[in-house]
């Protein structure tokens, strides 16, 4: 009976139109143009070559020599620096040959003609080495050997800090909207959460009556399309990073099997708390899916999907909001995924879907446990 | 021995202030064709839907194959079929998958189901269109795909919500003989309409229900014993004056007369050749006349008497005779 009711909830689900439309063409749609409008930036970064970059050596740094010189055995350059004396430096600054001039003292001091990806990169270059600096010279005095991973260290630090503050400085980036679609995806698995109660509930559709008058347990029924939905929402978030790595070509880092498991949880997520709000209260279908895809909507909007710096206004003003938003929950595991090396905050991003899951379901099969009806 | 199947005893159901089913109890035996007849709004629906426990209620007893009915009695919804008054069914599944699917959740045997399904298929006549969504079908398809449904498992106790809504009379007829069929089979059926003609033509017994409460029950002979009215004439003549009028009042057996300037319907209970006195005054006063009917009492002329209102617009056996 179980595998029965499981096999014909998923053949009808797949066959509505509504929900591949919501969970997969929508999405799908939404991603092509984010990835159209940020095309340009996306494209710089990911195509920056090394940034020519003028040395001025006042006075005799070794440990920065160092650092440059285990920077070229890198695989990817990230700077192409070239001795000069100031006033060639100046000039050439000026016809744009460099990006900018690194004068070298006992401190690194920088100087920039223009704005834009290189200079913000450079910035954030000068920046980081500031903040590392006592490490880099430990590295360079007692332990050689670690030079070259502190070199490489400090690069993929400035790549990464510098694609984080591409757009306005602050700590969004495109990828954030890309994690945000992910986790809109995810949310609208709350529309196939409905439909579980709109299934199976006798006060909402003919059918719930009907398959109430069954000899099919309700727990049972509930039991297997819980799991037929959350199915279905693994396969849509699978085919939504799927299509974002392999067909957009967004990076979202090089932990890919974490990325989907973070989506298909988010999927989960989103599953059951569209469970939770089919069983509450007694309006009819439509104002029910009016209600979910309005909810789903504005987590995103807290989370960033419409207007970027948006989560970092929450962050200023509503920190606990973050934490308990599904839609920036799940954009938030992916983002820690790919910041953090250890999987500390990744672990409890995850914890949070796992639990705010669990507490929609339940609150749901109370909701909905009950067989019997005072109207119909 | 006939076996009561259902029993509803006392049933009482409020809707907020309103009482949709007030005291009402039934009783329906094993093999019958029970036809629960009333008109929109009168509880019929309600009814069905306390007897399979989808419903709470506020007061009442109400058991099944001598059970009390609970929302987890399994083994006696396994023997009920179910044909619900909104067609439910997957919009989304073909029709064989539909039927497969309501028939999977009473028959676990694959082989078993199978069987059944395409007897079902069959019976109702949807062999052409297993591969069609319920969108596509027609009104009276649909219908059919909604008894299919119901009654694929073979259920002991069939229940049909008005299955014949908005079906043309060629489907409805080939549904009505459907179901005798599955009564001749062994189900018990019970079947709610407001159409009387229906179930007139199929029910071996009727209760009548109004507002909640059953007004009358029998078989529809003993229904149409229970009242005065044997025979309805109606005679379209124009102008008819009072006198007239008096003199065919004084007939024997006429015991009321209703005229609207156009036609003149006189009440009879009772006697023979009622037509011929009626028409006879009019003869010796040279009046003309249009169209005659005499009609023989119907399950209608059963609730006007009761209930003094009308089940649904006239109809039964016409005579025409001009
Ligand atoms: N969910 C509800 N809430 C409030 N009142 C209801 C509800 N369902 C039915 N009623 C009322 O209860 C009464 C009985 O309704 P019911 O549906 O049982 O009638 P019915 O005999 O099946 O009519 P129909 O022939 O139209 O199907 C009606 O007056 C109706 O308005
Ligand atoms: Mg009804």
């Amino acid at each position: 009976m179980f595998f029965h009711d499981l096999k014909y909830f998923i053949l009808s689900q797949l066959k509505t139109k509504n929900l591949i439309f919501w969970l997969l063409l929508f999405p799908i749609a939404l991603g092509c143009f984010f990835r159209i409008a940020f095309g340009e930036i996306y494209g710089n970064l990911t195509q920056t070559g090394p940034i020519p970059v003028a040395v001025v050596e006042e006075k005799d740094n070794p440990v920065f020599r160092s650092v440059l010189e285990s920077m070229k055995g890198l695989e990817e350059q990230f700077l192409d620096p070239v001795d000069l004396d100031e006033a060639t430096a100046l000039e050439r600054l000026k016809n744009n040959t460099v990006e900018g001039i690194l004068y070298v003292n006992d401190k690194l001091r920088l100087t920039v003609a223009e704005d834009g990806l290189e200079e913000t990169m450079l910035k954030k270059f000068v920046e980081t080495y500031t903040l590392r600096e006592t490490i880099l010279t430990d590295a360079a005095l007692t332990h050689p050997e670690k030079m070259e991973a502190a070199a490489a260290a400090l690069s993929k630090d400035c790549h990464s800090v510098a694609s984080v503050s591409v757009t306005t400085g602050n700590t969004n980036n495109f990828t954030q909207y890309f994690y945000n679609l992910i986790a809109m995806t995810a949310l609208y698995g709350s529309l196939l959460g409905m439909q579980i109660c709109f299934n199976n509930q006798a006060n909402l559709s003919a059918l719930g009556a009907r398959k109430s008058c069954s000899p099919i347990s309700k727990a049972v029924s509930l039991a297997a399309d819980l799991t037929g939905a959350v199915l279905l929402q693994f396969l849509c978030m699978a085919v939504c990073v799927t299509f974002l790595v392999f067909v957009l070509k967004i990076d979202l880092g090089n932990r890919l099997p974490l990325v989907y498991l973070a989506a298909c949880l988010g999927g989960m997520t989103g599953v059951s708390i569209g469970f939770f709000v089919g069983s509450i209260g007694t309006a009819g279908q439509r104002v029910r899916t009016g209600i979910c895809n309005a909810v789903v909507l504005l987590f995103c909007f807290f989370s960033g999907l419409m207007v970027g710096n948006m989560k970092a206004l929450v962050a200023r003003f509503v920190p606990w909001l973050n934490e308990i938003n599904p839609a920036a929950v799940i954009s938030d595991s992916i983002y820690c995924l790919n910041l953090y090396s250890d999987y500390r905050r990744f672990g409890e991003k995850l914890a949070a879907m796992l639990l705010i899951s669990l507490l929609f379901c339940i609150l749901g099969i109370i909701m909905t446990r009950r067989k019997q009806y005072a109207d119909i | 021995m006939e076996n009561t199947v259902i029993k509803i005893e006392n049933l009482v159901k409020r809707y907020g202030d309103l009482i949709a089913l007030d005291h009402f109890s039934l009783a329906i035996r094993e093999g019958e064709i029970f036809g629960l007849l009333g008109p929109n709004g009168s509880g019929k629906t309600t009814t069905i839907n306390c007897m399979l426990s989808l419903l709470a209620f506020d007061k009442g007893n109400i058991e099944i194959f001598g059970q009390k009915m609970t929302p987890v009695s399994y083994d006696i919804k396994k023997q009920i079929g179910i044909i619900m008054q909104d067609v439910a069914v997957f919009n989304e599944l073909t029709v064989y998958e539909n039927i497969d699917y309501f028939c999977g959740l009473y028959i676990t045997d694959k082989a078993e189901r199978k069987r059944c399904v395409m007897e079902a298929v069959e019976f109702t006549g949807l062999g052409e269109f297993l591969k069609f969504y319920p969108k596509k079908l027609s009104g009276g398809l649909l219908r059919r795909l909604n008894i299919a449904c119901g009654i694929a498992h073979k259920p002991r106790l069939i229940i049909l919500d008005e299955p014949t809504i908005a079906v043309d009379p060629q489907s409805r007829n080939k549904i009505l003989e459907g179901i005798q069929k599955l009564n001749r089979m062994g189900a018990t059926i019970v079947y709610t309409s407001h159409y009387m003609e229906e179930v007139e033509q199929i029910c071996t017994r009727i209760a009548i229900m109004d507002k909640g409460k059953k007004i009358a029950e029998g078989t529809k002979d003993e229904l149409k014993r229970m009242i005065k009215n044997t025979e309805t004439i109606t005679v379209e003549v124009l102008g008819l004056s009072e006198a007239v009028r008096n003199e065919i009042i004084q007939l024997p057996h006429v015991y009321r007369t209703e005229y609207d300037g156009e036609r003149l319907t006189v009440f009879c209970s009772g006697g023979t050749h009622n037509l011929i006195r009626v028409l006879d005054v009019f003869r010796t006063h040279e009046i003309r006349v249009g169209r005659v009917y005499s009609e023989l009492p119907t399950l209608n002329d059963v609730f006007l008497e009761i209930t003094g209102k009308e089940l649904r617009d006239r109809k039964g056996d016409s005579h025409v005779l001009s």
